[in-house]
């Protein structure tokens, strides 16, 4: 009896999302340039592979400039091209201790995770998720098991190989209480040039003391747009650290993920490291909702901007408790005088005015000084010049493992060294 | 090694140097005194060919050839090197990261952890170049730099200037290595300092020195008597004096 009502609530429940999403279907979204999506088909089946060594060279290398190794050592992997989940395996040491499938799957093996499906991200948000809602293409589902401690990524890569398609997935992502975990994903075109979109609706439920690093790396190409919908939801004493990292040109990508930290002493850090190139239009950010005593922020933004690429770096820090306490800052250089840093930081207090919310921005040009010194050390203009967009993009990411610092700062030292 | 003749340098649209003349031969170290904004700084920087630093009259020779309008990046490739008295921050790059590019433009790799040993930077490889740096660790920092990139002509401003008294014997031994031969056979190595108080003297045998003042050099001689006549009479002197 009880389960008949409970599949009935999830029907129920299911049927309400789609209604709701085809209402939206239309919506403009209120920030990035507007999409035609009706410009492009749904992106193709794959057939799955069942070793490592079957994946074809080419995606492996889209896989690899998008920082996801395939064949390397990580605790659990996620490969999806276009529309199939291609390869899927968790180390055995893993083995019992977090999952990681498509998402499609992950819902019909367990119904009962139907709750998390557009459970902090609105389905009807605009017509990007209404388009991951009633035509989804795959996506991920983690789930590290409660007071698991992995210290190896897990990694997730999305690719896309066809022209003038939509991928459209729903990642879901669960750390049971005192679960510890860092998650590499890495999404990336196999073919540069092709236009394409990439709808990425991503929720991230933490418990309480649970632990999460996550680092995003994009590679995708100039025809390309990108339109991340992202939320997390943080219990008590929860820890979730976002770094993103976009390099390379494309077309536009528009993002503002939200992060509700829920319990007390919930804590949220966000990076984004961008190189903007091209006629690339970026407009990114990240919303940090303080609810719960002790709850704190951070969301930093280095941005380089040349050619005629326009980037907006948003942030907003809302307080609802006194004791919360939370620091947006943007830097960007601009290399250009036809490329554009909007830094849009705000800040929001609601009947807590002992929160403490502050800010700090800085965009101008690279300093000519420290280029002249270089030079006198002997290194040349442009070696000056990649040397400095190092170290600008350089973070210092707190709580990130060596091992992904030093991937991260490898990315931005290749990328540094041909930027200009 | 190097002559400068009539040099006259601008910044902005003020004209700083008026007409300097110079010679230093190869092996020679010279030091450049005079009071604060005679312009010591500014002759070092048009000397590296540093931008901002316009070169309106003269010409500056460096081992028989005209490098008056040569960028800075090819003076330092052609062995010119300098100390700087105001450095900036490179946020984000350590000194040990700039430190191994400086030595790899000599197709070195090692010998970055010894050399900054000598000059007490160990503890300073992993910290953003000049980033927080004190005084002494600035001067410090800087003859490490200079010591990997072993330039045939280095020009130090101020070495001695806010160190303290333990790091001058650390900062006298750099100079003097500064300006070792590597082997009997190759280049003698030579410099310019500028100096104050004349502490080096004590480390380094400088063949010359010479009184900055006006935008000229008013006065040249052994820098030992240079600096008892100017204690003595101070640089107003040094002006009227017709040595
Ligand atoms: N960027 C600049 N803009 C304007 N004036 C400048 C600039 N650089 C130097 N000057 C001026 O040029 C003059 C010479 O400066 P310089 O730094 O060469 O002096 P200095 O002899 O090295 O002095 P000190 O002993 O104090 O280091 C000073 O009057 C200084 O104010
Ligand atoms: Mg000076």
């Amino acid at each position: 009896m009880c389960e008949v009502r409970a599949m009935k609530v999830q029907e129920e429940y299911l049927r309400d999302l789609r209604e709701r999403a085809e209402k939206a279907l239309t919506k403009k979204a209120p920030l990035g340039p507007d999409i035609d999506l009706s410009q492009f088909y749904l992106c193709s089946p794959r057939e799955r592979v069942e070793d490592v060594r079957e994946i074809e060279d080419q995606l492996k290398e889209a896989a690899l400039y998008a920082g996801v190794e395939l064949e390397g050592e990580k605790a659990a992997t996620y490969l999806q091209v276009d529309r199939s989940a291609v390869y899927e395996r968790v180390q055995r040491a893993f083995q019992g201790k977090l999952e990681i499938m498509s998402s499609q799957e992950a819902l019909q093996k367990y119904p009962e995770l139907f709750e998390y499906w557009w459970g902090l991200v609105p389905v009807d948000a605009d017509k990007y998720t209404a388009f991951a809602e009633l035509c989804p293409t795959e996506g991920y589902f983690i789930r590290v098991f409660a007071h698991t401690k992995v210290e190896i990524p897990l990694q997730a890569c999305l690719l896309m190989s066809e022209r003038a398609r939509v991928q459209s997935v729903h990642n879901i992502v669960i750390l049971e209480e005192g679960a510890e975990a860092n998650l590499i994903t890495g999404c990336a075109s196999v073919r540069g040039n092709e236009s394409g979109v990439h709808i990425g609706v991503s929720e991230f439920y933490l418990g309480d003391n649970a632990r999460l690093t996550f680092t995003m790396v994009h590679n995708w190409g100039e025809a390309f747009h990108v339109r991340p919908r992202t939320a997390a939801r943080l219990g008590k004493n929860a820890f979730f650290s976002s770094t993103y990292v976009l390099l390379k040109p494309l077309a536009s990508i528009q993002a503002f993920p939200q992060v509700f930290l829920e319990g007390e002493g919930a804590q949220a850090t966000f990076q984004n490291i961008v190189f903007a190139k091209g006629n690339s239009y970026i407009d990114l950010g990240s919303t940090l909702l303080l609810k719960n005593r002790g709850c704190r922020g951070s969301s930093i933004s280095r941005v380089c901007a040349t050619d005629e690429a326009q980037v907006f770096a948003r942030g907003r820090l809302i307080a609802y408790h006194d004791e919360v306490q939370a620091h947006l800052e943007c830097k960007g250089m601009l290399f250009s005088p036809r490329a554009q840093i909007v830094s849009v930081p705000e800040l929001e207090v609601h009947g807590a005015p002992r929160a403490r919310l502050s800010h700090e921005a800085a965009v101008g040009p690279f300093e000519e000084e420290a280029v002249n010194y270089l030079r006198a050390r002997g290194l040349k203009r442009e070696e000056a010049l990649s040397l400095l967009t190092q170290g600008f993009l350089n973070l210092d990411l707190p709580g990130l493992p060596e091992a992904l610092r030093r991937y991260i700062e490898e990315i931005i030292r290749v990328t540094s060294r041909d930027v200009l | 090694m190097l002559y400068i003749e009539q040099l006259k340098v601008a910044v902005g649209d003020t004209l700083i140097l008026d007409g300097v003349n110079l010679e230093i031969q190869e092996g020679e170290v010279h030091v450049l005194l005079g009071p604060n904004g005679a312009g010591k700084t500014t002759l070092l920087m048009a000397i590296m060919g540093m931008p901002g630093y316009r070169i309106v009259g003269g010409r500056i020779f460096f081992q028989g050839k005209d490098i008056t309008n040569l960028d800075v990046e090819e003076r330092a490739r052609m062995g010119i090197g300098m100390a700087f008295q105001k450095v900036p921050t490179i946020s984000g790059i350590t000194l040990r990261t700039l430190g191994r590019l400086v030595l790899e433009k000599r197709g070195l790799t090692d010998a970055l952890e010894e050399t900054a040993s000598r000059v007490n930077c160990l503890y300073l490889l992993d910290r953003e170049v000049g980033k927080g740096f004190s005084g002494g660790e600035m001067k410090r920092a800087e003859l490490f730099q200079l010591l990997l990139q072993r330039p045939l002509f280095s020009m130090v401003d101020e070495p001695e200037s806010g160190v303290d008294l333990d790091s001058i014997a650390l900062v006298g031994q750099a100079l003097r290595e500064l300006f070792e031969r590597d082997q009997v056979r190759t280049k003698k190595r030579s410099g310019l300092i500028i100096t104050h108080t004349g502490y080096i003297l004590e480390y380094l045998n400088a063949d010359r020195g010479h009184v900055l003042m006006n935008g000229r050099i008013v006065c040249s001689g052994n820098p030992r008597d240079l600096f008892a006549d100017i204690r003595e009479r101070g640089y107003q002197e040094c002006a009227r004096c017709e040595r």
